[in-house]
């Protein structure tokens, strides 16, 4: 796995790497596939060597675009035949290389998969193809009243095909729900080149719960051709509130607090005292600058709801020693308190010359005791340590920070991560709470899974795709590795896509 | 785990007499009292509360616990012999016969509440803890668990056939409220899947393939369950229409605005007869009803009752009948719950099966409509009933047993009411399952899909000895 990792920012080969497909493959999805529409030349195909994992790099032997759902069959089809592996790809903006190509396959990009079939009102679902991004169907919805409510950051980049594939949450997902829970059905195909629907139309589908395990599946059962995503009313109105502590394990008690006390927040999120900081200096959002951490909660509802909820909320900090609380009085002042939140990657990139991205979940009512620990851990490795995550579900991004250049950081920042990851399945949480394991986290889910439930995984994948070409040597570890943790390398501050909202 | 790499053994699995004489045996010997083959005890484990089906286990176990459950399996995979596991016999499609004989499962005495966590809004059950149980020992702790099927079911069971209920429309079905399990698989290993935080990318989903499984994949044996805080403001009303048409339309206008309602359930005339009568309930016509029940605070439910009482204005409802007084809404949900026996009560001797259709919010109004058409047409009585916010609803067919032409009416409405929900983008079961009786409604409906089924259960069950002959049609 790690053969192919290229060090940031290391200069691209210069030779042209000449396709290796097998030529009567090559010959096949030529007779398939318009030539603009099939690419081997390495100058053609570097576009698609990495997705948001630069760390991982591999040039595909070709890459196919098919334009409709026949194409793709066909291209499966006789990849499959012929025993060549294929790697499904939307924008590219996974962190955990679900995207990555196979240096032996085809990597099929669904870029030309990108109508919105329709909407219906009445029903509150849209019909759309893969290719279509996560904001396109809240901006086509919302002549209806109506939004789409997953949101991942990067939203207006990432495909709902992806979003499926990764099973993607977002800030607003504690109320909401991720994306399996906001998808009525899917069209798909399967390696062999055959069409299967995944779920209906009707809220519950008799039968085993497919739809389920198509979520979150990291390209690895189906490729994705068509989705009906469930519509949510837009909510009346919305009001964040911005708290801060003196104490970060207040801060996580405050967030426990908060959800005990029956309320559902749109949003939940915590900052640490290095983020709030760094984010200060980069947005001018007016977090204050001596807590030790703040938390954002949004609610939204009719007005009525919104007052209830937030005259609650405030009660519950208040009660939880909040130093301060601050509530948007209008919609300008909530995007306001919104952006420092929403700029907080790009902003620790600006203070330090690496850092690593931990993505692990653990119970809520674990948060304090494990901020607290992290802290401990921070100083035990020597290495400066900003939080930023969506604390109502309990979902954490550890961002450690190092520098590359300096002896053994990098060595002890990898330590600390996976002690961090340690700790969140110690606490009963999990190795990821939305980036998937990809290429990324392989290692770890043998920590977190039995031999047997890795055996019940690897079932299922030979029942979709028995000679495991689909996306293979990601998401299900074999049984026999288990090695070291490997986490999302960001090298100066340079993310692909920097213009991206993250996380 | 070896045997998943075996070739599957796809034939209907007829255990040797020899090897199941051998187990019966060597059960007894370990569990004593525990394991028990009279044929009475046998009968009762060989049909729920739908119809008698065919399909008597050898021998009836109950196990104590995890590790006792995966012994009893494991025993059951080296001699080949079907296992079907058992809560309390709710199930409406025949889910726990056994078609093949074999060991019935019995899990109710796993009835523990193992924890509850107030602060994460989760807990941990055995299989065998009840949902009222469930909930009278939440009392106290301000937090309650939502799903409610109108039985007494196990929790095991009702995440084991992905059980609904009245206010689905509020807090989803076991699919969103499980958050993870503890399962026994086919060759006998503990697994768990999911587990105590809210989202996980880590694997395939397996807690919701195993929901809604039936037993067919592996036995649950714990679940981890969502639980929400008792709102502070419920109120529950009461609305009859003139016409059924006009209240399927109150309900199709409410889902279309949003209107957070926790409960709203459609009695047709006949149910809402037949309910007066079981239930005594007083003040009420024999008329398209809709109960509603709202959740939030003081001023939020007011405001969902102010936007409803619009609604129905506009299709000509009644007055609403409040019931804020918590004995009162207990009574009038207890009339609700008890809709299939007041239904059974209106000709005692006749048999009743119930008929499980869902489709898309926006077709409600022409099938149920057509469903009632037709179902007068037969002249059987066949009230309707259903939790119509997610577009299920139920009717319970009368029908004597002895009259073959009676029973092929029934027969042919049930498979109309399952081919039309299924013509207009719906399902033959909202929440039911599948069990053995619709099989070939599942066909109908899932195409290609089912074929995947049939390898996922071959890749997890090779020797097909997981409740046999249930679910999906090998």
């Amino acid at each position: 796995m790690w053969n192919n990792r290229l060090s940031g920012g290391s200069a691209a080969p210069t030779i042209a790497i000449y396709s290796m497909l097998d030529p009567a493959v090559h010959s096949e999805l030529a007779s398939i596939l318009p030539a603009s529409a099939l690419l081997t030349s390495a100058e053609e195909t570097r576009p698609y060597e990495c997705d948001g994992l630069t760390m991982y790099r591999e040039l595909p032997a070709a890459v196919a675009i098919p334009e409709n759902e026949a194409q793709l069959v066909e291209v499966l089809r006789r990849c499959h035949g012929a025993g060549v592996p294929v790697v499904a790809r939307g924008a590219g903006t996974s962190l955990s290389g679900g995207a990555l190509p196979d240096k032996r396959g085809v990597l099929v990009a669904m870029a030309k998969f990108r109508n919105i079939v329709a909407i219906d009102p009445l029903a509150q679902t849209a019909v759309v193809q893969p290719g279509v991004t996560n904001l396109a169907i809240s901006v086509a919805a919302a002549p209806f009243g109506l939004y789409y409510a997953p949101d991942p950051s990067s939203q207006i980049a990432c495909t709902i095909g992806g979003n499926v594939g990764e099973n993607a949450g977002g800030v607003h997902c504690l109320k909401y729900g991720l994306t399996v829970h906001n998808v009525r059905r899917v069209r798909g195909v399967l390696i062999t080149g055959e069409i299967v629907e995944f779920g209906g139309d009707s809220l519950d589908s008799p039968g085993y719960d497919l739809l389920a395990l198509v979520h979150g599946s990291e390209g690895l059962l189906a490729v994705t051709t068509e989705v009906t995503v469930k519509l949510t009313p837009k909510p009346q109105t919305a009001q964040v509130a911005l708290a801060a502590f003196d104490d970060i394990g207040a801060a996580g008690a405050a967030v426990a607090a908060v959800i005990a006390a029956g309320i559902v927040p749109a949003g939940l999120e915590l900052m640490d005292r290095k983020a709030t900081r760094a984010v200060e200096e980069f947005v001018h959002a007016g977090y204050p600058l001596d807590a030790a951490a703040v938390l954002l909660v949004e609610t939204d509802g009719t007005p009525e709801e919104v007052a209830t909820d937030m005259a609650e909320i405030t009660r519950v900090f208040a009660a939880t020693g909040a130093t301060g609380i601050r509530v948007s009085k209008d919609e300008r002042e909530r995007l306001l308190l919104w952006s420092g939140r929403k700029a907080a990657f790009p902003a620790i990139g600006r203070i330090t010359p690496d850092y690593y991205c931990i993505d692990g979940t653990i119970p809520r009512r674990a948060l304090a005791q494990v901020l607290l620990r992290i802290e401990e851990l921070s100083e035990e490795y020597k290495l400066r340590c900003a939080n930023v995550f969506h604390a109502g579900d309990g979902n954490l991004h550890p961002l450690i920070l190092y520098d590359a250049n300096v002896a053994d950081e990098s060595k002890r920042a990898e330590a600390f991560g996976a002690a961090i990851l340690e700790l969140c399945i110690e606490v009963g949480g999990t190795i990821t709470g939305e980036h998937g394991v990809g290429v990324e986290k392989l290692p770890q889910m043998c920590v977190q899974f039995r031999p047997a439930e890795l055996e019940c995984f690897l079932a299922v994948k030979a029942a979709f795709d028995a000679k495991a070409l689909l996306n293979p040597g990601k998401g299900v570890p074999t049984l026999s590795r288990c090695a070291e943790f490997g986490k999302m390398h960001v090298h100066h501050g340079k993310l692909p896509h920097p213009e991206l909202p993250r996380f | 785990m070896p045997a998943m790499n075996a070739p599957a053994d796809l034939h209907p699995p007829r255990p040797d007499a020899r090897e199941v004489a051998d187990l019966v045996t060597r059960l007894t010997a370990d569990y004593g009292e525990r394991a028990l083959t009279s044929r009475a005890v046998r009968d009762q484990h060989s049909h729920g509360e739908g119809l008698a089906d065919a399909g008597l286990p050898d021998v009836v176990v109950f196990p104590h616990n995890d590790d006792e459950v995966a012994a009893i399996v494991r025993l059951c995979h080296a001699a080949r012999v079907p296992v079907i596991a058992f809560g309390v016999g709710t199930s409406l499609e025949g889910h726990v016969a056994a078609l093949y004989g074999g060991v019935s499962v019995d899990l109710s005495q796993m009835n523990r509440v193992l924890e509850v966590n107030a602060e994460d809004l989760d807990c941990r059950v055995q299989a065998g803890v009840l949902r009222e149980q469930l909930n009278a020992e939440l009392k106290g702790t301000g937090l309650f668990f939502p799903i409610d099927p109108g039985a007494n079911a196990t929790i095991g069971g009702m995440a084991a056939t992905r059980a609904s209920g009245t206010n689905a429309v509020r807090y989803g079905t076991m699919r969103e409220n499980v958050l993870g399990l503890t399962v026994v698989t086919a060759d006998g290993r503990i697994i768990r899947t999911g587990g105590r935080a809210r989202k996980s990318s880590a694997g395939y989903d397996l807690t919701r393939l195993f929901v809604g499984a039936e037993g067919t994949l592996g036995i649950i044996t714990e679940i981890q369950l969502r639980l929400y805080g008792v709102p502070e403001a419920i109120s529950a009303g009461v609305c009859q229409f003139a016409t059924l048409e006009g209240a399927v339309q109150t309900v199709i206008l409410a889902m279309q605005h949003g209107i957070p309602v926790a409960r709203i359930e459609l009695l047709d005339d006949v149910q809402m007869d037949a309910c007066i009568r079981y239930s005594k309930l007083e003040g009420f016509e024999a008329k398209a009803t809709l109960f509603f029940e709202f959740h939030g605070s003081d001023a939020g439910v007011a405001e969902q009752a102010a936007q409803m009482q619009a609604i129905t204005a506009e299709f000509g409802g009644s007055a609403f009948e409040w019931a804020t007084k918590p004995e009162d809404r207990t009574r009038l949900w207890k009339a609700r719950h008890a809709a299939y026996y007041a239904a059974k009560a209106m000709s005692p001797g006749k048999d009743v099966f119930a008929t499980d259709a869902c489709v898309p919010i926006s077709r409600l109004a022409d099938c149920v409509l057509e469903t009632k058409a037709d179902a007068d047409a037969t002249g059987l009585v066949a009230p309707i009933v259903g939790h119509v916010g997610d577009g299920n609803f139920h009717l319970c067919v009368l029908f004597d047993p002895d009259d073959p032409g009676e029973r092929a009416r029934a027969e042919g409405l049930a498979r109309r009411i399952s081919l039309r929900a299924i013509a207009m983008g719906g399902t033959c079961t909202g929440e039911h399952g599948i069990g053995v009786h619709k099989l070939e409604a599942l066909v109908a409906e899932h195409g290609e899909a089912v074929d995947l089924m049939r390898t996922i259960k071959r890749a997890l069950d090779p020797r097909n000895i997981m409740n046999p002959g249930k679910t999906v049609p090998l």
